[in-house]
């Protein structure tokens, strides 16, 4: 009886606008969705077809009849004709690394810089975050070439070239440590330490807590949304870097690259062109920045969740 | 020098003041000396300066100039968290990620405190062997009870350190001397006094085999078995306190504040009140002699803020701390202060206790401030020859001491304002700003003009200087002697012929009545006969609003009667019961 006077009640004029503007929105999301979905999903069955659908059905999303599903691409790269792992491995291991080591140096750079400019009173404070803004309004892109100068005359001065070991450390510092002088990331830190009541680390201090105490045990933990934000950011940027490693990497041995770069090798005229295994290397490399993607996401909400303070 | 010695005050704030880094001066000569235990309320319009000065107190703001000592130990240059002071701020600050147990006990967790140096073991020994004088019986059933139950052996040690209040090594000496005994005779025939003997026995060997061990590397014990050096004083180190202590110092504060359901909740699973009460707290567990208090209660809703207004005058009681309390609400300063300080634009309008400063206000400024409803003010005439005040018709008497009074009053500060007039400098334009804030007149409106910061706004004052000066040396004056000279002629005219004066009556002395036959025919002295605007009813008592000489008075009439808008009422008032206020200066002459 209820439920029934329920479906007869007339909708109010809020309930119908709310109604049609979620049917609209979801209408526009779905076309959207799926237009940025095809590409990946052309990615994937792409990588599953077989050499006779790659050249007979390329127009297909996935491949044309049962039969002509194969693994046989993701086996083209994972293990080499000879029997040993792949260069794939090792580039993704290049990656994972260099990756890491740049989100743990940008983060730590970031929170203590941020800390820094919101939390201790010294002279200059809005003139140098006058000038980290200004930095921002540089491309990187126009740093590459004088980049690179000082690269290889350090490269020479230094004779880092006759130890590989040296030379793969040297290079691989040079992908990461110009990384950590990227200013928006600081400025995002910057802007949610500004969001914490200034009480709250009055009160520490009052308490009797040092300025290292308090960005550990309190500023810390309340950033964390924003730090796993940070970590994603990075980790995605650093991960898809690719003009200034293939430059770099253009010496060195073929294991020593990045993924990005190592990528690039399908896509030029060279012999090991096959759209195929080309599609499962690019998918392959996708993983690890879907599971970052995944950790981080999960712990955003949890931190935002728990940054809820009331005043 | 000696009997000096003796009054020192607790808490000594000598000539505090505080210019901002813009050149706003908030706090101007700020004097205050705390007795031990005292209340003080602070209390003021908002942008009084009164945040200022707390947070100046608790080293969170630099003083800009003066003096602070806590018993004679000076403050200026501390750092807050040396200053044995804790601050509860109004919104709380509470750290949101820390559930309230950790909050409570965060300022424990990261300090060093002062304690006595010791041979933990031994300690617990001495610890035992005390407990074991009180009586073996409650003590063995206790130990049997929590063997019993289902817990941790942790928590069973905590249970009955808690319990006796002995430290935990002393708890888990008793669980051993206890399975010692039990295990090897199983039948329970033990007695008492046979378990007694056997464990004192016991404890006595070890102690004096500690001892002798200690005493062997040359190390002096007291009685207590505490350490101690050459001269018989006991060792002090700075340690912090172990997880066991902290607990039982949080659960202690915990349950003064009723928060134990509460341990492990996060601020934001919390309600106003708790919240507050968390943040009193985390104050309580530092165990420091002064507390500060900036508004907390501003937060909560009238309900709450009755009950937590109750809880901190009980808390304060009950811990005898210092108490330095921040309102801009007069109802809790007067229900909660020992002494109030009532400020205006930065300066001092007075100190007192609650009586004093309600019954007599010093200045036209705290009689307004003071009190609810506000004081009813009204302008009269002063009339010289009658010696009477004369008030829309009513002429009230005065006495001839009054009219010394007045005159020995106007002559005082006719002296003092010529005295300024003479030699102006900046700390005579400090004397004008004050007398400004009391009476409530503008302040400087032309100042703030130039100093505005627009480029434009400079660009003209430069050019009008440049003008100025090529056509004439008139130099301006500035704005405060303007004053001073406008208040000396007003003051010079007061002293010899008729002029107004604010009286101001409280509400409550206002008589009101219902005009009836029998009141209209004998109309008291001194009184008037008015129709109400607005008859609110309070529940006990009505308050009216009428008109009276183009001001809006306030009255109070009991709610036995009913009372409406319709209703004449005659008001009376008996002339001891007013105040009379200077209008220039704006200071009480009675």
């Amino acid at each position: 009886m209820i439920k029934q006077k329920a479906e007869k009640r007339r909708k109010t004029k809020s309930e119908k606008t709310i109604i049609r503007e979620k049917t609209t929105s979801f209408i526009i999301l779905f076309v959207f969705c799926v237009i940025w979905c095809i590409p990946f999903l052309y990615m994937i069955g792409t990588s599953f077809k077989s050499e006779l659908d790659l050249q007979v059905h390329p127009e297909l999303l996935f491949p044309s009849s049962p039969s002509e599903w194969t693994l046989n691409n993701y086996k083209g790269f994972l293990v080499q004709a000879s029997g040993e792992a792949g260069y794939l491995i090792q580039w993704i291991f290049n990656s994972l690394w260099s990756s890491t080591a740049s989100v743990v140096l940008t983060v730590l750079f970031d929170l203590v810089t941020a800390y820094a400019l919101v939390f201790l009173k010294f002279k200059g404070k809005n003139f140098i975050i006058g000038f980290l803004i200004l930095w921002m309004t540089v491309p990187g892109v126009i740093g590459t070439a004088p980049s690179f100068a000082i690269y290889s005359q350090v490269k020479n001065s230094l004779q880092v070239n006759q130890n590989p070991t040296l030379l793969y450390m040297y290079i691989y510092m040079w992908l990461i440590v110009p990384g950590l002088s990227g200013i928006f990331n600081m400025l995002l830190m910057r802007s949610f330490f500004l969001s914490i009541p200034k009480e709250i680390v009055e009160s520490a201090k009052c308490d009797g807590a040092s300025n290292m105490l308090i960005f550990r045990r309190i500023v810390c933990p309340l950033a964390k949304s924003t730090i796993m934000l940070i970590i994603l950011f990075v980790f995605i940027g650093s991960w898809n870097n690719l003009v200034f490693p293939q430059l770099l990497l253009s010496e060195g041995k073929y294991g020593w690259k990045t993924i990005t770069v190592g990528m690039t090798v399908y896509t030029g005229g060279s012999g090991l062109d096959s759209s195929g295994v080309a599609m499962a290397a690019s998918l392959f490399s996708m993983i690890p920045i879907i599971i970052v993607f995944i950790i981080t996401q999960n712990k955003m909400i949890d931190g935002m969740a728990s940054t809820g303070v009331k005043g | 020098m000696e009997n000096q010695q003796m009054s020192k005050p607790f808490l000594s704030i000598q000539h505090v003041e505080k210019v901002y880094p813009n050149g706003e001066k908030a706090v101007y000569d700020f004097n205050l000396d705390v007795a031990k235990n005292e209340f003080i309320v602070i209390v003021g319009p908002s942008g009084c300066g009164k945040s200022t000065t707390l947070r100046m107190i608790a080293g969170l703001e630099d003083i800009t100039s003066g003096d602070m000592f806590l018993e004679d130990e000076l403050l200026n240059y501390k750092p807050s968290n040396e200053r044995r002071m804790a601050i509860v701020f109004q919104s709380y600050a509470l750290y949101p990620q820390m559930n309230v147990y950790d909050n409570i006990a965060f300022p424990l967790t990261i300090n060093k405190y002062p304690m006595p140096v010791c041979n933990k073991d031994l300690v617990a020994l001495g610890e035992v062997k005390k407990l074991l004088s009180t009586g073996i019986e409650t003590i063995v059933k206790a130990v049997e009870g929590a063997l019993n139950a289902k817990i941790k052996s942790k928590d069973r040690i905590e249970k009955i350190a808690m319990l006796f209040e002995i430290s935990p090594e002393a708890s888990k000496k008793l669980f051993d001397l206890y399975a010692d005994t039990f295990k090897e005779s199983e039948d329970d025939s033990n007695k008492d006094e046979d378990i007694l003997a056997k464990w004192n026995s016991a404890l006595d060997g070890e102690i004096a085999e500690k001892k002798a061990a200690l005493e062997a590397e040359g190390i002096k014990l007291n009685d207590n078995l505490y350490e101690v050096d050459d001269d018989g004083i006991v060792k002090i180190e700075h340690r912090k306190y172990t997880s066991y202590e902290i607990k039982v110092k949080v659960y202690e504060t915990a349950e003064k504040l009723d928060l134990i359901p509460y341990l492990d909740k996060l601020p934001k699973e919390l309600s106003g009140g708790q919240m507050q009460r968390v943040a009193l707290g985390r104050a309580i567990i530092k165990n420091v002699p002064v507390f500060m208090m900036d508004e907390p209660l501003s937060n909560l809703d009238a309900k709450l803020r009755l009950t937590m207004r109750s809880e901190i005058v009980k808390l304060h009681k009950q811990i005898g701390a210092t108490t330095i309390y921040v309102t801009h609400d007069q109802i809790e300063a007067m229900t909660m202060a020992s002494r109030i300080v009532v400020m205006s634009r930065g300066f001092i309008q007075q100190i007192g206790t609650p009586e004093e400063v309600y019954n007599n206000p010093d200045n036209i400024f705290v009689a307004k401030f003071i009190g609810s409803p506000a004081m009813n003010f009204l302008s009269a005439k002063f009339n010289r020859t009658d010696r009477v005040l004369e008030l829309d018709g009513m002429r009230i008497a005065l006495d001839k001491k009054f009219i010394e009074k007045h005159d020995k009053f106007y002559a005082e500060k006719k002296a003092q304002l010529e005295e300024l007039n003479k030699d102006f400098n900046e700390q005579t334009k400090e004397k004008i700003l004050r007398l400004l804030s009391t009476t409530g007149e503008d302040k400087d409106v032309k100042r703030n003009k130039k100093t505005e910061k627009k480029l434009i706004a400079k660009i003209k004052a430069l050019i009008e200087k440049i003008c100025k000066k090529n056509t004439s040396d008139v130099v301006e004056r500035p704005f405060e002697q303007e004053v001073c000279e406008r208040k000396l002629r007003e003051l010079t005219e007061y002293l010899t012929e008729s002029h107004n004066l604010t009286i101001g009556i409280r509400s409550e002395r206002l008589k009101i009545e219902k005009l009836s036959e029998v009141n209209r025919e004998k109309l008291p002295k001194n009184s008037f006969i008015v129709k109400p605007t607005v008859c609110e009813l309070l529940g006990g008592e009505y308050s009216v609003h009428f008109d009276f000489c183009g001001k809006d008075l306030v009255g109070k009439f009991d709610a036995k009667e009913k009372i409406s808008a319709d209703d004449e009422i005659v008001i009376s008032f008996a002339p001891e019961d007013l105040y009379i206020f200077d209008p220039v200066t704006g200071e009480v002459i009675r």
